[in-house]
């Protein structure tokens, strides 16, 4: 079968911050526990504030407060078919050793992540430098040219400023910069939110081209639904801080289980329908002081008394598909 | 006169932006729009395109803020950038605008009730204090809040979704027969989406009130529009019914956007064309033919110096050299 090559155990942290001198907790990420197997997409999805990004900067070991974790463990798999425990690493060996090589990371809104002051090809040279990667500035340039190109990036752009770019084509080149070496990992974190739809299109189809050349694995975060639909393998949903379904896509999208999913998935706008849906009423739950037992009985029209006291266990049905709801706990 | 009583036309509006180093060459970044909307019938009429195809500067000259450089727009037989004085303040209670980013369009330290107080009584001129708290809280009833819930408030203290409901129940209270609304839905989430949606449609089918929807979304256009603009690169290039534009689309650059929308719906990911990623926008631009020249896949030598003229094709007006030759050769 395919190999896991990165597990994420009972992830458990959020975001420590001072009010006055009041100490609070945003409890973003609640016991979330993952696998990635090699060549796959694994998607996340959510609203906004469900804690996505919050677990994409935990896997890829960005962990500097008011971030912190307060228990599970993240092991990674590397090419030489080494166990690492990220979050026992320092942050100067995850820099040299793991960014970029083993994980990379498209990041939020990258059309505006790179300095307007250097020409596009002198923040690709500081990235060799950093890696202590010799090569002549020929071969670098030659290099360059042919990973822009796999994006269909004119050569040219190397030597412009960002401002002279579009939206779009910026947010290539970072995507660019981010697969420089062939990574295993690849984190993208709503590589295309900001982009409208034709860019969307040609991003993702570029995004799911290399990926197939390079059987690499992508965790892809996005609140958007119709992006998990064209390139996910499988799809965890999230909400509130929880995993409440991981599975394949096209299960969870023919049936989703969680309430929440549901709702998600009923609430979702197809082209060419004009029949009367309906929206979840109510908004997610304050992480700060989260609702006691599950986080979504609030909003659920399923709810029963269990729900509102304790935490549902996730709760394992086929091959590859959990829940983390009471209605499925106890299978008869 | 009489006839234009019950009209919003835009008649041939052209606005110049300027470009280069110091601004001064320009290119048009709306190039001679018509478009005639019946006062006295309830509609949702949608302008779509992509960024920077020029339609939220349309709605601005709309709203009044832009002025255009050639043309003119007429609302019941004014033009409405030479409207002063009262006038003006008249037209703002006509036609009013929701915003696309609802936590932008508060000011933060302010409390949201203030605002509902000000606009019933420096545009809608009611002094009277019991009045004007009964006209605020039915608009706040129709949206699915109340006065009981927002008075104290501040805007930190609401969802995403409550705030744009919160700017259309403050765009009710001048009770306007025109609402603008420029991405209203865009930043929200998928389940608060829908909720918007239907508010905008019960807006249309209860208030009688036209609605001026502008997006890139095509999904929410069809759920709730009633007809379409399609904008390319300023240029208007397909204008008519919402039914029969998706379901035939005439226009080379309606067809590709159509195709392009991601559907949540993971059995259609084969089925998506392949897509041609968009150049340089401000060459585009300054095409003098058909800007979409550059990326159609059937231009020829007149598409490239000459702008085909509107075509009325079945009801739905196309702005396109392929329905011109298709004529000519018919006849001949």
């Amino acid at each position: 079968m395919s190999l896991d090559i990165l597990t994420v155990n009972n992830l458990d942290g959020g975001y420590e911050v001072f009010i006055g001198n009041r100490r609070v907790f945003v409890h973003a990420v609640d016991d979330v526990s993952l696998t990635l197997h090699d060549n796959e997409v694994l998607g996340v999805a959510g609203e906004s504030g469900c804690g996505k990004s919050t677990l994409a900067k935990m896997v890829y070991g960005g962990i500097i407060p008011p971030l912190v974790v307060r228990s599970g463990s993240i092991s990674l798999v590397t090419r030489g078919g080494e166990v690492l425990e990220m979050n026992k690493l320092d942050i100067d060996t995850i820099r040299r050793k793991i960014w970029w090589i083993e994980i990379s990371y498209i990041p939020q809104n990258s059309m505006n992540v790179l300095n307007p002051l250097k020409r596009i090809k002198d923040q690709f040279i500081g990235v060799f430098k950093y890696h202590n990667i010799e090569m002549d500035k020929n071969e670098i340039i030659k290099y360059l040219k042919d990973t822009l190109t796999t994006l269909s990036l004119p050569p040219e752009v190397i030597n412009a400023y960002p401002h002279q770019l579009s939206g779009g084509m910026r947010q290539r080149v970072v995507i660019a910069l981010s697969l420089l070496f062939n990574p295993r990992i690849v984190l993208a974190d709503e590589p295309t939110t900001a982009v409208d739809v034709v860019t969307q299109r040609v991003i993702l189809s570029l995004l799911k081209e290399w990926r197939e050349n390079n059987k690499s694995s992508f965790i892809l975060i996005s609140h958007d639904m119709s992006v998990h639909a064209y390139m996910d393998n499988r799809i965890a949903i999230m909400y509130a801080g929880n995993i409440v379904e991981l599975g394949n896509t096209f299960d969870v999208f023919r049936e989703p289980l969680h309430p929440y999913t549901k709702a998600l998935i009923e609430s979702l706008i197809r082209k060419g329908d004009k029949s009367i849906r309906k929206g979840l009423a109510g908004q997610p739950p304050d992480l700060i002081n989260p609702p006691p037992g599950c986080r979504f009985h609030p909003r659920c029209p399923y709810a029963i008394n269990i729900c509102r006291a304790k935490e549902p266990p996730t709760t394992s049905l086929d091959k590859d598909r959990y829940v983390r709801c009471w209605l499925y706990a106890n299978p008869r | 006169m009489i006839e234009d009583k019950n009209w919003l036309k835009i008649e041939n509006v052209t606005k110049l932006y300027g470009y280069g180093l110091l601004g001064l060459k320009k290119f048009k970044a709306l190039d001679n729009i018509s478009l005639n909307i019946d006062l006295g019938k309830p509609r949702i009429a949608v302008i779509a395109g992509e960024t920077g195809s020029g339609k939220t500067t349309l709605l601005r000259i709309i709203m009044g803020v832009v002025k255009p450089d050639i043309g003119k727009v007429l609302y019941k037989g004014y033009d409405i950038h030479k409207l002063k004085g009262s006038a003006s303040k008249w037209y703002r209670k006509e036609v009013q605008p929701i915003f696309q980013d609802p936590y932008e369009a508060f000011n933060p330290l302010r409390r949201i009730d203030t605002y509902f107080y000000d606009t019933t009584r420096n545009i809608c001129g009611i002094k009277n204090r019991n009045e004007a708290i009964y006209r605020i809280d039915e608009a706040l009833r129709f949206v699915g809040l109340s006065l009981d819930r927002i008075s104290g408030k501040y805007p930190h203290e609401f969802s995403g979704g409550e705030l744009q409901r919160i700017s259309i129940a403050r765009a009710l209270l001048t009770s306007p027969r025109i609402l603008l609304a420029d991405e209203p839905v865009s930043m929200l989430d998928a389940t608060l989406r829908v909720g918007i949606l239907n508010i905008l449609k019960d807006l249309k089918e209860k208030l009688n009130m036209i609605i001026i929807y502008v997006t890139h979304d095509l999904s929410t256009a069809y759920y709730i529009g009633d007809d379409i603009s399609i904008i390319y690169r300023g240029t208007l290039v397909e204008h008519g019914p919402i039914s029969k534009v998706y379901q035939e689309p005439r226009h080379p650059y309606t067809n590709a956007l159509l195709n392009s929308i991601l559907e949540p719906d993971p059995s259609l990911r084969e089925k998506y064309p392949a897509i041609k990623p968009s150049s340089l926008e401000l060459k585009e631009f300054l095409i003098m033919g058909c800007r979409y020249a550059n990326r159609c896949p059937r231009a020829k030598e007149i598409c490239w110096h000459t702008l085909p003229p509107y075509v009325d094709v079945d009801g739905v007006s196309v702005r396109c050299w392929k329905y011109l030759d298709y004529k000519i050769d018919y006849s001949s």
